[in-house]
């Protein structure tokens, strides 16, 4: 009776245990959550977000007895992770990653110069070229749109955007748009190299203004009713962007512009991220149409950088030769603040040991922040 | 003291604001029915009553108790929603339904009043203060038993406005829907409207991307004529307190801001003091300021001795 007794409770756990409910689903999902690691540690990819990612994959694909009623799944109600879920799918951690992000960015060189919000603007091609490709792959227009921002280069937006419209393929939006932002130094330098000729690349801009305190503080003010007004479905991610730089630029709250850069910026990011990956199950993430978003990604990058620069070769014709800007900065208008600048300015010195781009990219690169918010805020507006 | 005024008058105004915009003006007679002649719904008891439909159309909770019914022009407060019960918070966007039966009674949901068929009915919800109105409409009398009169679209349309409403006599078309939405909504009209009108997507990128273009270029022609009026203001600042004409200011400037000697003295610091950011060609050099904040002073931790 004794032997009995123990070995169906033996037997029962055996049940429970990951390596009873593992399938090779469960697997795959392992080894991905351990190349992101990987990438993340030994190619320093993206470390901040592709560890807690890569992490969070691991967790969110640990095997277990799901009709146990355990309460342990992200998808289980009431169980921590499922808490801890809730900022991504009510879409309340992205607009706090937004106000560190405004607390942490310096909007002076696009305030030096304000015409390069336009290049901004441009990039945002990428998301709409994105949407029609996904309409004739066969997505409906709402997960069309949520899959299409992948192409605004920023994740926060990204979650937001398809935790509001398709739900269900957040995962694979998230985990994709990350994944290229990390292969941002590898996806855009042969294209910029493709579209732009010698002579171009080596156009020098002038160095930008000083640009004063008062226009600092104006910015975020002007900049959320001029964007709220025309887009208020952008609200969210916007008013914490431009909330998180007037802490900033005012002068008097700089406890509050390091506790949101710094401190709540670190704690979200590390919750976003884990609780993203973590909502990769393998059932759900190991689908057809997750290999369709990766591709839409790729081509919605790729329409975006190529867009931001062939605006910048056309806005040059119509131009004063003493004004011309140089296209290296195009690819800089996908919001993957600050990598893509970067890019712009490793671009430029190679062909000019002189020329430093870095401050006129940083321009078109925090405008695309802005212009990526306004773009999701646009396809809320018309699809949810 | 003018400082301290000044923020009680905005805390004040903050406060009646976000009260107002807490209030029940968006709740909505959303559908009634006068006379139930058994082929529509049953309350609790199994009977056959008139009844009065309310939607929330906010998209936040919103509780009702307190909210007076009435069906009497000459008393605002005839049936007040009674306190206690958790069914009267209404869900965003969501219905609840009240028996117009005369006899309170039975529950929360049971009114104190019932309609006359065959004659106009008028019918009002009062805030919880019994002078505001909320909404009203007036029933017309041609409605035959088992019709309801109902809102076109749930919460949609202004106050006792007869064109927003219409009679429902249970048809296909014309369905009877208590506790449930007026339209009956199966997909996402904007997303099927996009599917249908808009296949290619062309639509969308055209508009979305005159609307993110717009959006920037708005700004950046605001910026640019901010920082015009801020470089004049400042131009003209400088003059009076620097130089009396713009040829001194020009070398003025040129003594205070030159790259060249900024460049020169932080090459020397770091040639001599070895000193440098992270990035060994980089030398930051920051004002210390030390930012004063009464949460962190020492001073109101510090109890004030006793005076004798």
């Amino acid at each position: 009776m004794f032997s009995e007794f123990l070995t169906q409770n033996l037997q029962e756990f055996w049940h429970l245990t990951g390596f009873y409910n593992a399938t090779w689903q469960h697997l795959v999902m392992l080894v991905v959550g351990l190349f992101f690691i990987w990438l993340a540690i030994k190619k320093n990819f993206e470390p901040m977000l592709l560890v807690p990612i890569g992490f969070g994959i691991l967790i969110g694909n640990v095997p277990f007895n799901t009709t146990a009623g355990l309460e342990i799944g992200i998808y289980e109600e009431g169980s921590v992770l499922n808490i801890l879920y809730n900022g991504v799918s009510a879409g309340w951690y992205p607009p706090l990653i937004f106000l560190g992000i405004g607390a942490m960015t310096d909007f002076s060189a696009l305030i030096a110069n304000p015409k390069l919000m336009l290049i901004g603007a441009a990039a945002q091609f990428g998301i709409f070229g994105a949407y029609m490709v996904a309409l004739l792959l066969g997505f409906a227009p709402d997960q069309a749109g949520a899959i299409a921002i992948i192409g605004g280069a920023d994740g926060p937006t990204a979650i937001f955007l398809s935790s509001k419209l398709a739900p269900n393929l957040m995962g694979a939006i998230a985990v994709s748009a990350y994944s290229y932002m990390a292969l941002v130094p590898v996806i855009q330098p042969p294209l910029m190299r493709l579209l732009t000729t010698k002579n171009e690349r080596l156009i020098k801009m002038k160095p930008a203004r000083a640009v004063s305190q008062n226009e600092k503080i104006i910015f975020p003010i002007v900049g959320l009713i001029l964007t709220c007004f025309v887009v208020p479905s952008g609200l969210p991610l916007l008013g914490m962007l431009f909330f998180g730089n007037l802490l900033r630029e005012c002068g008097v709250t700089n406890r509050l512009a390091k506790t949101a850069s710094n401190a709540l910026t670190d704690i979200v990011t590390i919750l976003l991220g884990m609780t993203v990956g973590a909502s990769t199950q393998a059932s759900e993430f190991l689908t057809s149409e997750t290999i369709r978003i990766f591709l839409l990604g790729f081509m919605a990058f790729i329409i975006a950088s190529a867009s931001g620069v062939i605006f910048v070769k056309l806005f040059n014709l119509v131009l004063p030769k003493s004004k011309k800007i140089n296209p290296l900065i195009g690819n800089a208008g996908v919001s993957a603040v600050p990598m893509s600048a970067r890019i712009s300015n490793n671009l430029g010195l190679e062909y000019d040991p002189s020329n430093y781009l870095l401050m006129h990219a940083m321009g078109p690169n925090v405008a695309g922040v802005i212009g990526s918010a306004v773009a999701a805020g646009v396809l809320l507006g018309f699809l949810a | 003291m003018k400082k301290r005024l000044l923020t009680l008058l905005l805390v004040t105004l903050a406060c009646v604001t976000a009260v107002s915009a807490q209030g029940r003006r968006g709740l909505r007679l959303n559908e009634v029915m006068i006379a139930n002649d058994s082929t529509s719904v049953v309350d609790d008891f199994g009977r056959y009553s008139a009844w009065v439909e309310l939607y929330n159309s906010t998209f936040a909770p919103l509780e009702i108790s307190s909210v007076f019914i009435t069906n009497d022009r000459s008393n605002n407060t005839l049936y007040p929603v009674p306190l206690g019960d958790v069914n009267t918070e209404i869900p965003a966007r969501q219905h609840v339904l009240f028996w117009a039966d005369g006899e309170p009674n039975k529950g929360t949901f049971h009114l104190n009043f019932t309609f006359t068929p065959g004659e106009d009915n008028y019918l009002a919800i009062y805030d919880a203060n019994g002078l505001s109105l909320i909404d009203e409409i007036v029933v017309p009398g041609n409605l035959l038993p088992g019709q309801s009169y109902a809102r076109k679209a749930d919460g949609e349309g202004g106050i006792n406005n007869p064109e927003d409403w219409e009679v429902r006599d249970g048809s296909e078309a014309k369905y009877i829907t208590p506790s449930s939405n007026n339209i009956i909504k199966s997909t996402n009209n904007k997303v099927d409207s996009f599917a249908e009108n808009d296949p290619h997507g062309f639509a969308m990128a055209v508009m979305a991307m005159c609307i993110v273009f717009s959006a920037l270029l708005v700004l950046s022609i605001c910026f640019y004529i901010i920082s015009r009026i801020g470089a004049s203001v400042s131009r003209s600042r400088k003059i009076k307190a620097l130089a009396s004409d713009d040829e001194e200011l020009a070398d003025h400037h040129h003594e205070q801001d030159s790259g060249e000697v900024i460049a020169a003295i932080s090459a020397a610091l770091a040639e001599h003091l070895d000193a440098h950011d992270r990035e060994s060609t980089i030398l930051t050099i920051n004002k210390v300021r030390r930012a004063y904040s009464p949460w962190s002073s020492k001073i109101y931790n510090l109890r004030e001795l006793p005076r004798k």
